[in-house]
């Protein structure tokens, strides 16, 4: 029997009728298996080993088996650590590697599951493909693998996705990166790490796991189950949940003191005529319709209205101008350029819910910026520098956070933010350390008055109040 | 192709269907000019000018799906370029160091007046050896809002320059991404019309299956089947479409496309493909397709898209044959490299067979005067490889080689006579195989 990786399947040439998992493919008269039946396949014939143990050839029964799917290298690697590993780190890397390196490991956010990612890449000496939701993610796990792997590999860590798409030996990629191109490389890995693994079981992310060979999987996330019930699917795709450990077991990591400072800008003579005509426009369609907009639904029939009503695009269009205008007010420049001066010597991040914004930032004041559009190599470098001292100051439309390396600044200036509250405080968390210990932390947060912007912010309060009472 | 968000569709029963323009309306073949005009306009222009100016033209319009999906196909032929005497990268990072050292960078600075922006942006474009324009400009020429436009088809911005006012009428094989398969006019009727392909295209990217039928062309349908990376069952019909027992007394094929995976679960893995493949169709005169598109993955709800030779969709693809082409220029790059007297030739030797024409691919020519035909073989369907060997056997030429692909299923026997002038190959064919075979039978 020969197996060859076909296009995201196993195609199984010569093999005996008695094969397990395999289809019959009448399009070209031979079986057929999906990817991930690989290891098992291997099992079943008598031709896996695992490591340092021997393949068990069971007995009187070995098929000839020529394997040329596999096209995944080993690799010998050590993490290069700052830390040591926590002991329930430890504990679930023992788990994983007891259950034959598959399986899932449940642990609450912040407790460093990116750092056992590292450990289970070094341990199964494979090649790895790690899956994660966002670019985001995507980049946090570059700069991570980077600093730890980055010295004792040949080629940089690969990066499919975000505009990106070179393959190597360790890449990072998402799950939508790696839908559309896992029949491409689903032979190149021997480990499969998926990170938040919950989003798994929709049926196109679940078939990055069924088109990849890898006979090493790591699932992790802080919430395993799904209201669906769909998790049930992940120990066939994963492997069974082999560690867990519940939030309160772990020490909490706890915000530092800081101090918040909102301050407000007015908008210019001319901003505010362009401002108040758009807002206008904006309101009276609103007012003329009786949408509930403080409620969902009344949005949500906005939204439906604009699309087929031309009046109603135009209102929605004049919504977003004139919000444009608040989030990008000329003054906020201006207060800025003074808070600038006064903390030169602090190390300050700068967050700016556009991208245009951040590089018009980046060029008045010439201060490194990362956006959206920042691609995940410069991303990692910029961040680096960031944490070495290298830089001082960063501009950022992206939240940066989660990550285990990322680098402290004890000033954070808010100069526009969306609403999203979850967004808000992990960007407090994320900034809020003081370098030294005479002075705390600062949070600046400018608004712009009289415009939408006052109540999307006093809004933002009451969330990350709520959410530090909870 | 148009983005998931410039999709329109409406279902009704088991039915979605595309709500195609009137290539005729007036109305958007305003637009469609307009947006031609638009892009000219802004060629040499940076890109996040041109998309301002396209959104300009929807602010108060509800058609702006179809204003946006136009110009994303105008989008798809443009190229961009960063324009920056110095790497965009390489600018900033010297920027951002040189800046680090004197911060704070402000706007009013105790002494003086703007001056250290200034010095640190003339410092930097000092040492890199650029002008202060080019280095504050070039720091972030990379932006993809901030690259220009150089190239609508194949009309540069250069070229724009020099011509003037000239037809807005360019016939372009485009490169790249597009492939060179695809075969573009920059028109109003153009982009009408890609524009309804585009919508029909946009519902099969969740599709899981697609069955066509068609009754001509079956080589070049089936070569962009080949090309596209889809698998197929293939059975006979006669004219009416319903299937018949054999190949011989077929009018046509039906055949059922998918992927590798599909045999496992209902995948729209395959949905990109399948969209890639639907403008190989309306190059048949006659024919018809239905897909099976998933429009609810979670509960596996599917509708049915049917589309037939009826609907006025035109294609941009080439008759061509791709897999063969390749196959054959991959062997002309290979000649080219070979120590050989013998010379690869693109003849046009016609072999008269009745009612039809055979046209070999190469002929194989020695400088003393030998001369043999070659005819290669790639992929193809049982059906097809039947009428090709009947041709073959039909034009009895002595010189006649053959070289045949191993994924083919077929014997020795079927080539009659030319069986020993033939060569087997698997994945490309070897330059000196085929030179000893000529050196036996040529003539």
């Amino acid at each position: 029997m020969r197996v060859e990786f076909d296009d995201g399947t196993l195609l199984l040439r010569d093999a005996p009728d008695n094969i397990p998992y395999a289809e019959w493919d009448d399009r070209v008269d031979e079986y057929r298996t999906q990817a991930y039946r690989y290891r098992s396949l291997l099992e079943w014939v008598g031709a896996w080993s695992d490591g340092n143990e021997q393949a068990t050839l069971q007995d009187g029964f070995a098929h000839a088996l020529e394997d040329t799917a596999r096209a995944y290298p080993a690799l010998d690697l050590t993490p290069a650590l700052h830390i040591e590993p926590r002991d329930y780190q430890q504990a679930a890397l023992n788990a994983w590697i007891d259950h034959g390196r598959q399986g899932s490991v449940v642990l609450p956010t912040g407790s460093g599951k990116t750092f056992l990612g590292l450990q289970a890449i070094a341990d199964a000496g494979v090649s790895a493909l790690v899956v994660t939701p966002t670019i985001d993610l995507m980049n946090q796990w570059h700069a991570t693998l980077t600093n730890a792997f980055g010295d004792q590999l040949t080629e940089p860590i690969g990066v499919l996705g975000g505009g990106s798409h070179e393959v190597t030996a360790i890449t990072v990629t998402t799950y939508d990166s790696a839908y559309r191109y896992i029949n491409e490389y689903g032979d190149q890995f021997g480990l499969l790490v998926v990170d938040e693994e919950h989003h798994l079981p929709a049926p196109t992310y679940r078939q990055i796991p069924e088109m990849t060979i890898a006979p090493y999987r790591l699932g992790l996330t802080a919430t395993y189950e799904r209201p669906d019930g769909k998790h049930e699917l992940l120990e066939d795709l994963i492997g069974p949940v082999v560690y867990e450990e519940a939030v309160d077991e772990l020490a909490g990591e706890y915000l530092s003191e800081y101090e918040t400072i909102h301050m407000s800008v007015e908008l210019t003579a001319e901003e505010r005529e362009t401002y108040d005509e758009e807002y206008q426009i904006y309101r009276d369609y609103v007012d003329s319709h009786e949408f509930d907009l403080w409620k969902e639904e009344g949005y949500q029939e906005f939204l439906k209205r604009t699309s087929y009503d031309p009046k109603g695009r135009r209102a929605l269009i004049a919504k977003q101008r004139a919000e444009r205008i608040a989030r990008t007010a000329e003054k906020k420049l201006e207060t800025l350029d003074n808070l600038l001066k006064r903390h030169y010597d602090d190390r300050a991040i700068i967050f700016t819910a556009n991208n245009d914004f951040a590089y018009e930032i980046s060029q008045e004041f010439i201060v490194p910026c990362i956006t959206h559009q920042t691609k995940t190599d410069e991303r990692t470098e910029i961040l680096e520098r960031f944490r070495t001292g290298e830089y001082s100051m960063l501009a950022t439309s992206q939240v940066l956070d989660e990550g285990i390396d990322v680098p402290a600044a004890n000033v954070g200036i808010i100069l526009s933010g969306s609403a999203s509250k979850r967004q808000y405080a992990q960007r407090l968390g994320r900034i809020l350390r003081p370098t030294d210990d005479r002075q705390p932390a600062r949070l600046y947060e400018i608004i712009t008055a009289d415009t939408m912007e006052t109540y999307v912010s006093q809004q933002r309060r009451q969330g990350v109040t709520t959410n530090a009472d909870g | 192709m148009l983005t998931a968000d410039l999709a329109r569709s409406r279902t009704t029963g088991d039915a979605i269907k595309p709500l195609f323009i009137d290539p005729t309306d007036e109305n958007y073949r305003e637009t469609a000019r307009e947006l031609i005009a638009l892009f000219d306009a802004h060629l040499g222009e940076p890109k996040g000018d041109l998309e301002d100016a396209i959104d300009e033209l929807t602010v108060a319009d509800t058609d702006y799906k179809i204003v946006q999906g136009l110009a994303k196909l105008l989008l798809d032929e443009c190229e961009f370029e960063v324009r920056s005497p110095v790497e965009p990268r390489e600018i900033r990072q010297t920027l951002f160091e040189k800046a680090n050292e004197r911060y704070p960078v402000v706007r009013q600075p105790t002494l003086g007046d703007d001056t250290q922006k200034i010095e640190v942006y003339s410092a930097v474009a000092d040492e890199l050896g650029i002008s202060l324009e080019a280095c504050y400009r070039g720091m972030y020429a990379d932006l993809e809002e901030n690259k220009r436009l150089v190239q609508i088809g194949t009309r540069t911005a250069d070229q724009y320059a020099g011509a003037g006012e000239q037809s807005t009428t360019t016939t372009t094989l485009t490169g790249s991404s597009d492939g060179e398969y695809e075969h573009t006019d920059l028109t109003v009727d153009w982009l009408v019309t890609r524009y309804n392909l585009a919508l029909a295209q946009a519902v099969l990217y969740d599709a899981t299956e697609m069955r066509i039928r068609v009754w001509d062309h079956f080589g070049t349908v089936f070569s962009y089947v080949k090309l596209f990376g889809l698998m197929h069952r293939i059975y006979p019909i006669n004219s009416d479409g319903k299937r018949v027992e054999r190949t011989d007394c077929a009018d046509g094929y039906e055949a059922i496309l998918d992927g590798p995976a599909s045999l496992f679960s209902q995948s729209q893995k395959y949905g990109i493909r399948l969209a890639n493949f639907l403008p190989a169709l309306p190059l048949c005169d006659r024919w018809e397709m239905t897909a099976t598109v998933l429009v609810d993955e979670t509960a596996g709800e599917t509708r049915q898209l049917r589309l037939d030779d009826t609907d006025g969709l035109d294609s941009h693809y080439s008759t061509g044959r791709q897999f063969d082409s390749d196959l054959e220029q991959t062997l002309a790059q290979k000649w080219e490299r070979a120590t050989t007297d013998w010379e690869l030739l693109r003849e046009n030797d016609v072999f008269d067979l009745g009612d039809e024409v055979m046209i070999p691919d190469f002929a194989i020519e020695h400088p003393d005067g030998r001369r043999a035909i070659l005819e290669i073989i790639g992929f193809w369907t049982p059906e097809y490889l039947e009428s090709k060997l009947k041709k073959i056997r039909q034009a009895d030429a002595e010189n006649l080689l053959v070289a045949v692909s191993e994924q083919l299923d077929c014997s020795n026997d079927d080539f009659g006579k030319t069986s020993e002038r033939m060569l087997w190959f698997k994945t490309g064919i070897h330059v000196y195989d085929l030179v000893e075979l000529a050196e036996e039978y040529s003539i």
